[in-house]
């Protein structure tokens, strides 16, 4: 796929969400707009209960918005708080997880778990094999394809969940907090990775982070205040190409 | 795509075979329990189905010797005989007997005359041995009782020698038969212990002293001394009757029903009393349990798929995430419930092969019956399957987000 980098990937308008009706009434997301463009990564800072998970899980398509719409990639896929597509098809071929724990499935091996990402959407196994090799030998895990995730460290159970949400080339890889169980050096190589990937795949990547330390990576900040986003003047000095 | 179900299973594998062998086990239970009936049923007829008479022929309105007592005189044999159509006839006679073995083990046996030596019990399947050669002294014994070859029995006050072993030659109760020569059964059965007819002789002299032979000191002397013989030879239970090829068995039974004082079933009839008697109660009795036994594998199954299942919840919420279709994950709930069905179902089938021959009674299972098992089997795989799926189904990606 040859994305220009330009590309906007990532289209949200007046998305919000609320929780609960009359005295329980949350407003989680407050109605936001913005675009992410491919080969860009994007921090997302801000207090606990702010609202970022809540985003996340909108633009990842578990969970609806109250209002609003949504574009990824090519594909309108929520207008006006309705779906518009199967929402199950395009989390496995647009979108790309990554959370605090690793999440991967205890009974498949650091290399199954990849494959999984290729394979649930119809990718042959004999492909998917290859593929999934090929990246984790790229992110130095050949020698733990066949672990099994507890077998796995810390750093690299992060780097196969990586792996995983790159491994379809998805438009957008949203990431939650991915660095917070990291010492900082590991956390900084996750976050490296996460650009490579963005330049190299043509991606959007939107970090949840508290970790200061590695936001002279990213392209962009946002930071979140009670359900508001907005987009803070000085980015760092993450390179474009 | 890649078998998850497998990979799971493989994954805590001790823990799926251990649980496949315990619902094996209770499966194997159901499937002895109609092997058990079965069993039954064959035992209930072997003996009537081993002598083969056409015709039985039994006292005037009794239903034959395995439903009551039933006595004809020994001489109805050759009357029978007579009747055109009739090739071989041949007395009947069996009782049951219990004996304190030498170990003082309490052993039951019934004890079946052949009909010396029209029958030698040559159609007996003989494991060992041969059939009888001679009017007495012989035995023919099922194996089940123990007796090898050339075993000395003292029965009632002769001593027989075992000249040939049955297998599976049993009672309609299960007991095994032991056969003799009519002649001998009917000296068995009348001629008592020796200690009951020592009491015998002491009531008979008793009642001679109060009449007025007892003041003859000749008739006492004679009255004391056992085994007085009988006025009349002692009777049997039935007369087998066979016929000439080609003979219509109703015919002639219509003709012999005529007679007075007998009664005729043909070897169906008598099978089917056999059965109806004992197996009735037995089929109603063993088909109750073997439900229960089947509700129960299928609650236990359905608790071990609904664990299994609770144990994969952040697993299977992960893969909704990922964007799994449905049928990945209908997929990897029953085929996982179908493995532990089927591992379970062979687990059953190997326990019955190395098992079944050992117990007591006979333990009969047919290829319809395993194969039914297979369906009963299947069926609960996948009712529990159903209920691991509608754990399964509650399963939300937002469960991943918030661990
Ligand atoms: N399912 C829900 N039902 C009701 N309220 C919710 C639900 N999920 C989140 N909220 C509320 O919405 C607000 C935003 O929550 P959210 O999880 O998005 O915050 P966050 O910025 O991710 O916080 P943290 O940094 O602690 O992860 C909070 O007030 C929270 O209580
Ligand atoms: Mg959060």
């Amino acid at each position: 796929m040859t994305t220009p980098a330009r590309e906007t990937v990532l289209h949200a308008e007046n998305l919000s969400r609320v929780y609960g009706e009359g005295n329980m009434r949350v407003e989680a997301l407050k109605p936001t707009s913005f675009a992410a463009r491919a080969g860009e990564v994007m921090a997302i800072l801000g207090p606990s209960g702010s609202g970022k998970s809540t985003l996340l899980t909108i633009l990842g398509l578990i969970n609806p918005p109250t209002t609003g719409s949504l574009r990824i990639g090519n594909v309108q896929v929520i207008e006006n708080g309705q779906p518009r597509t199967s929402l199950e098809r395009q989390r496995r071929q647009q979108i790309g997880f990554v959370f605090q724990r690793s999440n991967l499935i205890p009974f498949l091996t650091a290399h199954e778990n990849v494959r999984l990402s290729l394979e649930l959407d119809g990718v042959s196994s004999s492909e998917s094999r290859g593929r999934a090799r090929a990246m984790l030998e790229n992110l130095g895990l050949g020698k733990r394809l066949d672990s099994l995730p507890a077998r796995l460290s810390g750093g690299e159970a992060q780097r196969v969940a990586i792996a995983r949400a790159l491994i379809h080339q998805p438009s957008v890889v949203l990431a939650d907090e991915p660095t917070a169980s990291l010492d900082s050096g590991r956390g900084r190589q996750v976050m490296e990775l996460f650009r490579d990937a963005a330049h190299s795949q043509g991606a959007a990547v939107l970090v949840v982070t508290h970790d200061h330390r590695t936001l002279d990576l990213v392209d962009r900040i946002l930071e979140m205040e009670d359900g508001t986003l907005t987009e803070r003047a000085s980015a760092g000095t993450g390179a474009h190409t | 795509m890649m078998d998850l179900a497998v990979r799971d299973i493989r994954h805590d594998l001790g823990r799926f075979v251990l649980t496949a062998l315990g619902l094996g086990m209770l499966l194997s239970v159901v499937l002895a329990m109609t092997g058990i009936y079965n069993g039954m049923v064959v035992d209930a007829t072997v003996l009537p189905d081993t002598l083969g008479a056409d015709l039985w022929v039994v006292q005037r309105d009794t239903k034959g010797p395995f439903a009551e007592s039933s006595r004809v005189p020994l001489r109805l044999a050759e009357r029978l005989r007579a009747v055109p159509g009739v090739s071989r006839t041949r007395g009947y006679v069996s009782f049951n007997v219990q004996e304190s073995g030498p170990d003082g083990k309490v052993q039951r046996f019934m004890l079946a005359g052949l009909s010396w030596p029209d029958d030698t019990g040559d159609r007996l399947q003989l494991a060992q041995g041969r059939p009888l050669r001679a009017p007495h002294y012989e035995i023919v014994a099922d194996a089940s009782l123990g007796l090898p070859l050339s075993t000395q029995l003292r029965i009632g006050r002769d001593l027989f020698t075992v000249v040939g072993v049955t297998s599976g030659m049993v009672s309609s109760g299960g007991d095994p038969i032991l056969f003799v020569s009519v002649a001998d059964a009917l000296n068995i059965q009348n001629d008592l212990s020796n200690e009951a007819l020592r009491l015998e002789g002491e009531a008979r002299l008793a009642r001679i002293r109060r009449s007025e032979y007892g003041r003859d000191p000749a008739s006492l002397a004679r009255a004391g001394q056992p085994g007085l013989p009988a006025l009349t030879p002692p009777p049997v239970n039935a007369v087998l009757v066979d016929l000439e090829p080609g003979q219509d068995a109703a015919g002639v039974r219509e003709r012999l029903e005529q007679w007075p004082d007998i009664s005729v079933y043909t070897l169906d009839e008598q099978r089917g009393l056999l059965v109806r008697g004992v197996i009735d109660r037995a089929r109603r009795q063993i088909g109750l349990f073997r439900a229960l036994l089947v509700a129960i594998s299928a609650i236990v199954m359905g608790l071990i798929v609904y664990t299994m299942t609770l144990d994969k919840m952040h697993s299977l919420a992960l893969l909704k995430l990922l964007g799994a279709r449905r049928r990945v994950i209908l997929r990897l709930i029953l085929e996982q419930s179908l493995l532990l069905g089927l591992l379970s179902f062979f687990v059953a089938l190997l326990i019955g092969e190395l098992l079944f021959g050992q117990f007591p009674r006979r333990v009969l299972v047919a290829d319809g019956d395993r194969l039914s098992l297979a369906a009963v089997v299947a069926g609960i795989s996948v009712a529990a399957g159903v209920v691991g799926l509608r754990k399964a189904m509650t399963a939300d990606p937002n469960q991943v987000l918030a661990s």
